[in-house]
């Protein structure tokens, strides 16, 4: 029978082995601690004695989990809009593969965060600092290891460029003197 | 107590999907794909019961000789019975797998009671189709399974002996029994169509087959179940000499076999209670999503201005409770002033899992009480810690 390995590298299915960056980033860059925003199906993984309060899991004080209804409810936007405001990576949790309490939630997270990749790569952001993970309602400790591998993962990725997609607010070519920060409602242009 | 003897069946059952996860890649998981076996196993039960058609005779006098001509005579026919009669047996025993399985883990909830009870009501016709089929050979075992039958619905008072005679054509062994068994087994055959209609209409992209391996694996068993246990029947039926013992089939004729220990009455009450109370199992657990410890997201909200009739949210919503309808007036953004559709939320399928959300690039749908900027704020809260 062929040995498919530990659960862990065979479920988190969208990231390259993480001794292969360990080497490459060298051993003292995971004492960085990264900042990881984790987006958690109410179905999948409990997170009962595995959360603080404040939503910080107990054994990883910088990962931060969001619960949400379903891994399918994830814009993957969301995942961006985690990465450009200050996280260093985001993963999203949910039940096994084909086994979605929704049906096909998880299916559907997976396929959109494998084309989320790509447009990460195009805005020269390391694809790497997002990841999916998926356990079921008991896998807490597995869970857990799957979720330090991923921030061990990510505290060896060199540091981002300074993003140029969010352009400060000060020196935006449009309007040089408008103070307003961009968003999707502009503020109605003066005459 | 119930809840509880609920929680730990879940633990186990997501145990052993672990367990098989180890051995299996999860997508290959047979016990994800329970419905999809059945389904096969039907459609394997269709096409031998279609060539076995051909050649049965449903007379009194015919019946068991034109079976032991099929097994005997006709080319292939024993192997093609055998098939028949082994993948009912897969068929009852994925089916009750199916029903175990999403009874532990609770795939029941909220507006998923609909599949249950049509999944229920399949389960009874498929037993019921069964034991007709065991009638159909005619031998001593079928004329003890009609005998055996008629004393249980005469035990009903009032209406019981009006209900034997609807259900074989008068007292003792007539003329009519065998035709009405024939129908008796095709028709709720086809019945299941119907059924299975009403059990994936709240379902989109439902998975009605196994992957090829285990599509190949099954076809394999049976056919080679069907080859070294040649299915047999037992001596002929004759009024002269009434059987007195029962071949037992634990699949389909464990009510029967009860009848040992119960009396007829009995049996019916307690058949009756089961089958009410596996249609009730849905509304057992009557708890709302803030005793289940769930946020109350509220029923997903198209945004008029916004949707561009895209129909994405369509394509992923996994209970279809999104339907497309023609637009009665342009959106108002620029994407939306040329759409031709509409998204519409059916509020009566809708789960509240969001998965809607996650499909719309034009953030035209929401969840109200979960805003996009509820997320969000969430999301730079941690950030910012």
């Amino acid at each position: 029978m062929p040995e498919l390995g530990p659960p862990p590298k065979s479920q988190s299915q969208s990231a390259p082995a993480p001794d292969v960056l360990a080497r490459a980033a060298g051993p003292g860059a995971a004492a960085r601690r990264p900042k990881i925003v984790g987006f958690l199906c109410d179905w999948a993984v409990s997170a009962d004695g595995i959360v603080r309060e404040d939503g910080t899991m107990r054994d990883l004080p910088n990962v931060t989990l969001i619960k949400v209804p379903c891994s399918g409810f994830i814009r993957p936007s969301w995942l961006e809009f985690a990465l450009k405001n200050g996280a260093d990576g985001t993963f999203v949790c949910g039940c096994p593969l084909g086994d979605c309490f929704n049906r096909l939630g998880n299916n559907l997270i997976q396929d959109r965060v494998t084309q989320m990749r790509r447009r990460l790569e195009r805005q020269k952001i390391q694809p790497d600092r997002v990841g999916t993970i998926y356990y079921g309602l008991h896998e807490q400790e597995q869970f857990v290891a799957a979720v330090r591998e991923f921030s061990d993962r990510v505290a060896q990725l060199p540091a981002p460029p300074p993003p140029p997609a969010r352009r400060p607010a000060g020196v935006s070519p449009a309007k040089p003197s408008d103070g307003s920060p961009p968003g999707p409602t502009p503020a109605p242009e003066e005459p | 107590m119930y809840r509880r003897l609920l929680a730990s069946l879940l633990r186990w059952t997501l145990r052993l999907d672990v367990g098989i996860n180890r051995v299996y890649p999860a997508d290959f998981n047979p016990l994800y794909y329970t419905g999809g076996l059945s389904n096969l196993f039907l459609t394997i039960l269709i096409l031998s019961g279609l060539f076995l058609f051909f050649y049965y005779v449903p007379s009194y006098n015919e019946a068991y000789t034109t079976v032991q001509y099929i097994s005997e005579r006709v080319p292939y026919g024993q192997i093609i019975r055998g098939i028949h009669r082994y993948s009912a047996d897969g068929f009852m025993i994925v089916i009750l797998l199916h029903f175990f399985r999403n009874w532990f883990t609770e795939r029941f909830r909220f507006s998923r009671d609909e599949p249950w009870i049509s999944g229920m009501m399949l389960l009874v016709f498929a037993g019921f189709i069964g034991v007709t089929g065991y009638v159909l050979v005619w031998d001593q075992r079928a004329e003890l399974l009609v005998v055996m039958t008629g004393n249980a619905l005469a035990a009903i008072p009032g209406v019981g002996g009006w209900l034997r005679n609807l259900l074989f054509g008068g007292p003792g062994l007539t003329n009519l029994l065998l035709p009405r068994m024939l129908f008796l087994h095709v028709g709720p055959a086809v019945l299941l169509y119907v059924l299975l209609w009403w059990h994936y209409v709240r379902l989109r992209h439902p998975k009605v087959w196994p992957p090829a391996v285990w599509t190949l694996f099954s076809l394999g068993v049976v056919l080679l179940l069907s080859g070294l246990i040649p299915a047999a029947s037992q001596p002929q039926a004759s009024p002269t000499t009434p059987p007195r013992q029962l071949a037992v089939d634990w699949l389909f004729l464990l009510p029967y076999v009860s009848l040992k220990y119960l009396t007829p009455l009995w049996l019916i009450v307690l058949a009756t209670v089961i089958i009410v109370y596996g249609l009730y199992i849905p509304y057992q657990l009557p708890e709302t999503r803030a005793e289940l410890g769930l946020r109350e997201s509220g029923i997903a909200q198209v945004i008029d201005a916004n949707c561009t009739g895209c129909e994405l949210c369509y394509y992923d919503c996994p209970y279809n409770a999104i339907v497309m309808a023609p637009s009665p007036h342009p959106g108002v953004t620029k994407a939306a002033q040329a759409r031709k559709l509409l998204a519409i939320v059916l509020e009566s399928r809708c789960v509240e899992c969001g998965i809607c959300i996650g499909a719309c690039p034009f953030e035209a749908l929401e969840l109200p009480h979960f805003l996009e900027q509820d997320v969000q704020a969430k999301v730079l809260a941690a950030c910012r810690s």
